[in-house]
């Protein structure tokens, strides 16, 4: 029973000096505050699947669809739903088979980003209105966890989203209601009709709260005071803010992120795009 | 995380660096990457007594000496020399910690003096201990001399002795 707690925390004088260097505005890992890391996105040979890298946290996603009935209340939009899996490799605190609380929060924050945002087009995802629409599923596992899960997860999905197709359909018959999925060697698949793309920014404040840093690492995330996350797009719309836990923040501050996390998604969208146009 | 494959198993009179995960009456439980937490009694400290005995809070880092060490019980460690001196076991205060492979541990401990410390001691000032089991603490007085250090000690995992000298004067240079 003197098995170790598999989950890591951080020593006295990791805390003490991650806070006393940002004092002078420096990150331990040589990053300025407002510094991403390095972001890597790779797409697998098949459509709909890619691999982001930001820093050392890796998470993959995969897309896939199947004709489903639409839910009563949206008989003429498809509909799209995220799965988070996090690998027991990834980090040795995930248990496996149970979510924890922050593959749960991981899964809601993505979801909510894209869904109340309407990045996804829903109407072009219906076949027969009231029978057959698409239904989209994104699968996120988290292979490897340095920090910023929720920033890294979020660039894979909308990654997948990108490169994804899905089968042309005709409907036909007597009824007008005989639905021929095509085979992609017959009819080339189809893209995703894709109005935006929500970027989410995390932030992680230290101090009173008056210290903070862009996409925090897994020491900066233990030693945190809170943590923000911002889903905005290359205009500028705020798609979704999530604050996690924390000591209150001024609105001031909070403005001065929403600006921050702006610029930051106009870049990370230009990557984004540049790579799924390559790929 | 690359720090889950940096088990350590450790041996009598290998000098490592642990973190207090817990307090018993007898002993501080302390994680030195081993498969098991080890024991630090309490009185193992130079002119230990019961009335003495240091407070550490949960996630003080600690220098000390394997000396119990099999497969069977738990590992046990003494903050004294063979002569019962404190020597420089104890507590580290300040400055910042970080995880590496045990032979990386083992190379920075190599005599003579490793190229990559070396190199970096010829240009700034800093302390530095390094345990065995594969955990560096250093510290500077300036929190961006830690900094440089730490990252060329975590960067040089995958550089040669030989290569270690030009690494490090290349990241000097960027940085004056």
């Amino acid at each position: 029973n003197e098995m170790m707690d598999p989950r890591w925390r951080p020593t006295v004088n990791e805390r003490e000096f991650i806070e006393q260097a940002l004092q002078s505005d420096l990150r331990v890992d040589g990053r300025r505050p407002f510094d991403f890391r390095k972001l890597k996105i790779a797409f697998g040979r098949e459509d709909g699947s890619a691999e982001v890298e930001l820093g050392e946290t890796r998470v993959m996603g995969y897309v896939t669809a199947q004709l489903v009935q639409p839910y009563k209340d949206r008989p003429n939009e498809g509909t799209l739903a995220i799965f988070t899996e996090f690998s027991p490799m990834a980090d040795p605190a995930f248990e496996p088979g149970r979510p924890g609380e922050a593959a749960i929060e991981l899964g809601r924050v993505i979801d909510r980003g894209l869904r109340e945002s309407r990045a996804v087009d829903m109407e072009s995802l219906c076949v027969v209105a009231g029978k057959h629409v698409w239904s989209v599923r994104v699968d996120l596992h988290v292979l490897d966890n340095e920090g910023n899960l929720i920033d890294a997860a979020n660039i894979a999905a909308l990654a997948a989203l990108s490169t994804f197709r899905r089968p042309e359909c005709t409907v036909g018959g007597d009824d007008g209601q005989q639905v021929t999925v095509h085979d992609s060697e017959v009819r080339d698949p189809l893209p995703l009709t894709i109005h935006h793309l929500p970027i989410a920014v995390t932030f992680a404040y230290f101090g009173d709260g008056n210290i903070m840093v862009i996409d925090p690492t897994y020491k900066e995330e233990a030693v945190m005071g809170g943590r923000m996350t911002a889903t905005i797009n290359s205009n500028g719309d705020v798609c979704a803010i999530q604050k996690a836990g924390g000591e209150g923040v001024m609105s001031s501050v909070i403005m001065q992120c929403l600006r921050i996390a702006s610029v930051k998604a106009a870049d990370i969208t230009s990557k984004i795009k540049r790579e799924a146009c390559g790929h | 995380m690359l720090v889950f494959f940096w088990q350590y198993v450790p041996s009598v009179e290998d000098t490592v660096l642990g973190i207090v995960v817990d307090t018993k009456p007898d002993n501080f439980l302390v994680d030195i990457k081993g498969p098991n937490l080890a024991f630090l009694p309490v009185l193992s400290f130079e002119g230990g007594t019961r009335r003495n005995i240091p407070k550490f809070e949960i996630g003080t880092l600690i220098y000390a000496r394997v000396v119990k060490a099999n497969s069977i019980m738990n590992p046990e460690l003494s903050c004294m020399d063979a002569s019962g001196k404190a020597a420089e076991f104890g507590q580290l205060k300040s400055g910042y910690t970080f995880e590496t492979s045990t032979g990386l541990a083992r190379m920075l401990l190599s005599s003579p003096t490793c190229p990559l410390l070396e190199a970096l001691g010829k240009k700034l000032s800093f302390e530095i201990a390094v345990g065995l089991n594969g955990r560096v603490w250093v510290n500077a007085p300036s929190p961006s001399n830690v900094i440089v250090v730490s990252s060329a000690i975590k960067e040089s995992e995958s550089y040669s002795r030989l290569q270690q000298k030009s690494m490090v004067e290349k990241l000097l240079a960027k940085l004056s």
